[in-house]
């Protein structure tokens, strides 16, 4: 199963196995993961979502669409021109196999 | 937390017949207490539905829209004003979304709306200034919401007040339960006021694109008929009035009542959005919204058969306390946690970032830094009101002047 590991500001990280098919947004909140809230349920609507991709693993992600970038702009954390990416944007299975992301120290 | 985890094995659904509407409309949080303990989904024989009142079963309510469908027979709100996409489901509703949202995408809204939002505050600050006190839901809140309605919208040449009366004639027949034949006259009148305004001005942004909400939905890609943007207009009249004119009031009387956290926002204004978004999860505007069953299901450990009408009291989800420690509480520093007061799913609130910029960015700060020493004035009680829609009846304050 695809596995996506959240690394938070304070050193802790979760991972979690997800299905295919399912986003690094619902996989953290169905996850109980903190730090990433999901508001409008993976619309591109509200910047909840929003994490850091590791570097290493930018590689093959789909290209950004025009509403995630308006989104990432509002998103409480500083935006990453490189790494930020919406969570609900990133599929398991078709974005990625494994996935490590940073967790913004706050979404709103 | 898997949600299946959430529900209790099946048993009979209760009927919760001590509710009463009255008790609901002055003060729901008791109520919607005791029904979150004993029956989360429970038949309320006064509001003639199922409600729901844990998060967590809202929360799957709100992400199954196959089995919890948006488009109610026998809507009240379909009768006043349309088939809006406030009740359709799947391709219907995303086509409307996708093309009345446009002027509702944060870019816009900074951009176009935001230096509108200002002037339309400013304007009734400087009426306002030198009397000293006021009540301030009548004669802020709700001109500033309508004022900015009115110009997102696209239909300038309507008066704020007039706005703000047909906002509440066609919600009070959406709410007109009771087939009172005075309501059903007065939501006539405004939904016929409102159509009026419109056939003046579609042959206008027909010809003249602009920013507006209107012009939006005639020229998306996928354009909406006339009938499609009449319903969507009367909805957004009745909904983008009252939610940012509630969520105002309501967060000023917070700050007015928590001076700690009020003397920290003042020193921190970035802080007047996280009010903003407490405000909405404190009280939410939108105490409850309908759904209807399409099958048989199972929730919150009580069986619904195929067509039951819910009502998904959001007013609750956000009060219990399986998700926020101390929930009735209003505190700015809670950790932050997805609460359901702009809905959740694929009916998200399209209005959100126009709300969070005109009432966190602009009318909070702005009120508290131009009505110095602003205070409640104790002429008068504060007094809230509703669950279907909840906000300050009644807030009379003062400022140093
Ligand atoms: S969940 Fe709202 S933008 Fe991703």
């Amino acid at each position: 199963m695809p596995k996506i590991i959240y690394n938070h500001a304070d050193g802790t990280h979760d991972v979690v196995d997800a299905p295919a098919g399912t986003s690094v947004m619902r996989a953290a909140v169905t996850g109980g993961v903190a730090g990433i809230v999901g508001e409008c349920g993976g619309q591109a609507m509200c910047a909840t979502c929003h994490v850091y991709v590791r570097p290493e693993r930018l590689a093959g992600l789909p290209a950004v669409s025009e509403d995630e970038d308006e989104m990432l702009d509002c998103a409480a954390a500083g935006r990453d021109s490189e790494r930020s990416r919406l969570g609900c944007q990133l599929f398991a299975g078709e974005a990625f196999d494994e996935i490590e992301v940073d967790v913004p120290e706050s979404q709103s | 937390m898997a949600l299946d985890q959430e529900l209790s094995p099946a048993h009979s659904t209760r009927s919760a017949d001590w509710v009463r509407l009255d008790d609901l409309h002055d003060d729901p949080y008791p109520v919607y207490a005791r029904l979150r303990d004993e029956a989360p989904v429970a038949w309320v024989p006064a509001a003639n539905r199922y409600l729901v009142t844990r998060y967590a079963n809202v929360h799957h309510v709100d992400n199954d829209p196959e089995t919890f469908s948006a488009d109610e027979t026998g809507s009240l709100m379909k009768r006043v004003m349309g088939h809006s996409l406030l009740r359709k489901d799947g391709a219907s509703h995303a086509r409307e979304r996708k093309a009345a949202g446009v002027p509702l995408r944060p870019k816009a809204v900074k951009e176009t709306w935001t230096p509108l939002f200002r002037r339309n505050a400013e304007r009734l600050l400087v009426e306002m200034r030198d009397a000293g006190e006021a009540e301030l839901v009548s004669q802020f809140a709700a001109p500033y919401a309508a004022a900015n309605l009115r110009d997102i919208i696209g239909l300038p040449e309507v008066s704020p007040e007039d706005l703000t009366a047909w906002s509440q004639a066609m919600m009070d027949g959406t709410g007109n339960y009771a087939d009172d034949p005075t309501v059903w006259a007065r939501s006539e009148a405004a939904t016929q006021a409102v159509d009026d305004a419109l056939a003046e001005a579609l042959p206008r942004l027909r010809a003249n694109p602009d920013d507006s909400m209107i012009s939006a939905m005639l020229h998306a890609e996928d354009p909406l008929s006339p009938a499609e943007i009449s319903a969507n207009v009367k909805v957004t009249i009745g909904g983008g009035l009252n939610e940012p004119r509630d969520v105002l009031g309501v967060a000023v009387w917070a700050l007015l009542t928590h001076p700690e956290q009020r003397t920290r926002v003042l020193t921190d204004p970035r802080l007047f959005s996280v009010v903003f978004d407490e405000a909405v999860r404190w009280t939410s505007p939108i105490g409850m919204y309908p759904r209807q069953t399409t099958r048989e299901v199972e929730l919150g450990g009580a069986m619904l058969p195929a067509g039951a009408r819910l009502g998904v009291v959001v007013g609750s989800a956000n009060r219990d306390p399986r998700q926020f420690e101390d929930p009735d509480a209003f505190d700015i520093d809670r950790p932050r946690k997805a609460h359901l007061g702009f809905g959740s799913g694929a009916h998200y609130c399209l209005g959100a970032w126009v709300a969070k910029a005109s009432v966190g960015q602009v009318a909070l700060p702005m009120l508290f830094d131009q009505l110095p020493g602003l205070r409640l004035s104790g002429r008068r009680p504060v007094r809230a009101g509703g669950w279907v829609f909840r906000g300050l009846l009644d807030l009379p304050v003062a400022w140093d002047h």
